[in-house]
């Protein structure tokens, strides 16, 4: 039997005004990848990530998840579905701690009413034993991080190495198949990037969450992906194993322009 | 009678069109509703009385001196209040301005007291210049009209033809960029609230002679001009002039055709229902924030 | 040494330790021992308080947990107020009466929520000051809510509980606001409660975590108006009598002062707004029976203002304490409080 294609975009059309960001897009992931799309700014990438959020939506095309069409879902029923993702510039909830943040990654897990969660300050109650119990779950994902000394903070008071791990940790409280990445790696130190590389591959090997991350620092990209997708203006330049795409003359004259000495 | 509405639209439009007006500038500068609008227009509007009653000054030269004492009171809000605010979010700016609202909402009850008071302009109410089979005009009416109409323009040009008009167009869209070309966004903040308050006041004295002056005559006009800039599009300068006219067209058409009683419900209900299509009011454009 | 915490129930549960158990429960003993200690008009300024409690408790949830605006919050009071007497004309029992008045409010509070939806700031604010308006316009109308000339409000049964009426009254006040401080409390802290405030601070990403906006959104307007509705039943027990002028425009703006000098997003906060403000406006409608200030200021007014207009200066002194918050402690009297703890935890230094 043919299993379908774990997530695939197929001929995906996004355009703002007279501006096409997504021209004709079709790519596919296999599970438990780690699938990297590197392009040079304003070639589309956020936009892709946008649209398959469900916070755009394409004039064509489809997103296939498991089989399923995600065109035209809202964010949060793409959540539901499997798919979390990080943001760019991060959207933490600024006026929260850490642990509340990640705390939110369990919402759609949680099943309380609002009329049972006016029982959580008795012990035996319904919402305060499912509390605890996703809370246990957070505190792994804490661990998994390291973010026991920002647990209580306001996450609007930590270094930004921590503010991008706090906004992994909510992500990956979701429970996704799919985990969507927004430039894990910028802003981060030099530490910080090592560190995350072996985050991300642990994410994948430990936790078997399937990866795609948009990324512009190439030691990142070459370090950890399985497949890069190289796109430019909105199209695919090409598709394949790290060697090829990064030595591919189109995706070389898209970041560095033409007449450079190809590395090869 | 229906030509007869029209122009009570029209007039009763204009004066919504200047508060909303003078609403919109405010907006723009500082995306902050402001709530006092009507109470800074209510005491110019009592500066001026008290010229022409205590001091015996005439018309024209008590105008320039109340416009000159609302543009101080725009001023001071800015100045002293909402540029100190610790924490600029729009609710606590609003909340400043509400806050002003009551301070001189009490200050002009505890000075002058609750009762109504005439204010004499050199415009009748009885005097009728225009009339015909189709509708009367007063000279009350025509003086509305026409400064209103005025000052429409002059706000117009002053926008889009003056170096003053294109600095504050600027701090509007980026007002870090504005600032690095050399704009004082401080100053043009305060000149915007000080501009708007102008409105205001001129709003004030021409609803004075059909409202009787008392502290709380411009508390319908707020609403009103507000509701008016919200249905045109708050950041849209033509779009709030048109709110304010149509907004008095559909009260008034309402008010004879159907009831008097529920106009300005029913003008609020519309309002919301706009409102539900058109997030951004009628000619504002709906931003999404990118991410 | 404070105590530091070894499970995660003390994160939920009620008291933070045993000096916070201590002082609430002597807090809660002594508010139900007080009517045999003081005279009964003591009573009538708690109840006061209390009802102002119960709307700022809800109306901050609406606005400082979960970022929305409300300038119409009188009109859900109204439709609480006025079911409740409606009922209670009718016969119905008071308990019944109550709920119902909660409920409607709140079936209100999402109809108002639906085409709030896409609303955003003075939009918003328009749309919510509409509702407000549409509320009193349209009770002062209809003929069997008393029009323009309001309703009695029938007096409880409570012969039987062998208390004065007046205690009865407060006794049933004094518990309902407890209960909604517990309630209030609870969501905030549940999944519910983060979830608004999520969509607060964020509401791209909220969704992007499977928040249902609408949804969510809807249930803030929806809890916000079942305690204002609460708040109006029991309103309307300790008037006597309503009619539409009470719940103005002037009184949803009092209810937001309330939230903002309290401390907007803080249960505390709303609290001592609500007990701070209450206090404030009973002792300005006779300014000038303050001692000292009271005399300072009629004569002032005799020589710059008018004495007939001086109980204006409680709009003045209101509008200015407003101002004065929000430029120096946004977080309101809570702001305060805490500030003043820390203080004091690391006095001297």
């Amino acid at each position: 039997m043919n299993k379908p294609t774990f997530f695939e975009l197929v001929q995906l059309n996004k355009s703002f005004g007279g501006l096409k960001a997504v021209n004709q897009l079709t790519f596919a992931v296999k599970e438990k990848e780690i699938f990297s799309i590197i392009g040079p700014n304003g070639a589309g990438k956020s936009t892709i990530f946008n649209c398959i959020n469900g916070l755009y939506n394409p004039e064509q095309g489809q997103i296939k998840f498991k089989g399923e069409d995600l065109v035209g879902k809202r964010p949060d029923q793409i959540a539901k579905a499997g798919i979390a993702r990080t943001f760019q510039n991060l959207e933490l909830f600024a006026h929260m701690t850490t642990l509340d943040n990640i705390l939110l990654g369990r919402h759609n897990s949680m099943k309380a009413s609002i009329l049972a969660t006016v029982g959580l300050s008795f012990k035996r109650s319904k919402a305060a034993q499912e509390e605890l119990a996703h809370r246990r779950k957070v505190e792994e994902i804490i661990d998994f991080l390291e973010l026991e000394s920002a647990r209580d903070q306001f996450v609007s008071n930590l270094p930004y190495g921590k503010q991008k791990l706090v906004e992994l940790g909510r992500a990956l409280a979701l429970e996704p198949d799919l985990l969507l990445l927004d430039e894990p790696a910028a802003g981060l130190t030099q530490e910080e990037r090592n560190d995350m590389i072996f985050w991300i591959r642990d994410i994948r090997d430990l936790l078997g969450i399937t990866v795609v991350l948009i990324e512009h620092n190439m030691q990142m990209v070459q370090n950890i992906s399985d497949r890069i997708l190289a796109i430019n203006f909105g199209t695919q330049i090409t598709v394949g194993t790290p060697e090829e795409v990064l030595n591919h003359p189109e995706v070389i004259k898209a970041y560095l322009g033409e007449n450079i000495p190809s590395t090869h | 009678m229906l030509g007869q509405l029209i122009i009570s639209s029209l007039v009763v439009g204009s004066i919504y069109a200047l508060m909303a007006l003078a609403m919109s500038i405010t907006y723009k500068a500082s995306e902050v509703p402001n709530f006092s609008q009507g109470e800074m227009a209510m005491l110019s509007t009592y500066v001026t009385f008290v010229l022409l009653s205590s001091f015996g000054l005439s018309f024209y030269p008590a105008i320039l001196l109340t416009i000159g004492f609302a543009f101080l009171l725009g001023l001071i809000l800015e100045f002293f209040f909402l540029r100190r605010a610790k924490n600029p979010t729009p609710l606590n700016l609003i909340v400043i301005t509400i806050g002003f609202q009551l301070m001189l909402y009490g200050i002009a009850g505890w000075k002058w007291g609750s009762e109504q008071r005439q204010i004499n302009l050199p415009f009748s109410e009885s005097k009728v210049i225009v009339q015909n089979d189709v509708f009367a005009l007063t000279e009350l009416n025509l003086a509305t009209l026409v400064i209103a109409f005025i000052v429409l323009l002059v706000i117009y040009l002053l926008i889009q033809k003056t170096k003053l008009g294109l600095a504050m167009k600027a701090c509007q869209q980026n007002v870090n960029a504005s600032k690095m070309n050399g704009i004082s966004a401080n100053r043009i903040m305060a000149i915007s609230f000080g501009i708007s308050s102008i409105v205001g006041a001129i709003a004030g004295v021409l609803v004075a002679p059909l409202l009787t002056l008392d502290p709380s005559m411009m508390w319908d006009p707020l609403l009103k001009g507000f509701a008016a800039a919200v249905l045109g599009g708050m950041k849209s300068l033509h779009g709030v002039v048109i709110g304010g006219l149509l907004l008095g067209l559909v009260e008034n058409l309402f008010g004879f055709y159907i009831s008097i009683e529920f106009k300005s419900v029913v003008a609020f209900a519309i309002i919301v229902l706009v409102l539900y299509f058109k997030p951004s009011g009628l000619f504002d454009k709906h931003y999404v924030r990118k991410v | 040494m404070r105590n530091l915490k070894t499970t995660y129930f003390e994160d939920l549960q009620l008291f933070k330790d045993g000096m916070h158990l201590f002082w609430s429960a002597a807090l809660i003993i002594a508010l139900f021992t007080l009517p045999f200690f003081v005279k009964t008009y003591y009573l009538t300024i708690l109840n006061l308080m209390a009802v102002n409690v119960i709307v700022a408790l809800g109306l901050n949830l609406l606005v400082g947990n979960t970022g929305q605006i409300s300038l119409g919050h009188a009109g859900f009071v109204a439709i609480g107020a006025y079911t409740t007497v409606l009922l209670l004309k009718l016969g119905v029992p008071f308990l019944f009466a109550f709920v119902a008045a909660g409920l409607v409010s709140a079936l209100f509070g999402i109809l108002l929520g639906i085409p709030s939806l896409k609303l955003e700031g003075p939009y918003l604010a328009i749309a919510t000051l509409a509702f407000g308006l549409a509320v009193t316009t349209l009770i002062g109308r209809m003929d069997f809510l008393g029009g323009r000339m309001g309703m009695n409000v029938p007096k409880l049964q409570v012969g039987w509980t062998g208390l004065k009426y007046d205690h009865s009254l407060y006794y049933i006040i004094l518990s309902v606001t407890i209960l909604a401080v517990i309630a209030i409390r609870n969501i905030l802290r549940s999944r519910i409660g983060r979830a608004f405030q999520a969509i607060r601070d964020s509401d791209i990403a909220a969704a992007a975590i499977g928040i249902h906006l609408t949804r969510y959104k809807l249930y803030s307007f929806g809890l916000s108006a079942l305690f204002a509705g609460a708040a109006g039943s029991l309103w309307a027990l300790y008037l006597g009598f309503i009619n539409p002028t009470l719940f103005s425009f002037i009184l949803s703006i009092n209810f937001l002062v309330i939230i903002v000098l309290g401390g907007l997003g803080s249960i505390t906060g709303s609290i001592m707004g609500a007990v701070v403000l209450t206090y404030l406006n009973l002792q300005l409608e006779n300014v000038v029976d303050i001692p000292l200030l009271g005399a300072a200021l009629f004569k002032f007014s005799e020589v710059f203002m008018t004495t007939t207009g001086i109980s204006n200066v409680s709009w003045v002194l209101t509008g200015f304490i407003l101002i004065l918050v929000v430029l120096y402690e946004p977080l309101g009297l809570y702001g305060l409080w805490i500030r003043t703890k820390i203080y004091w935890k690391r006095w001297p230094f």
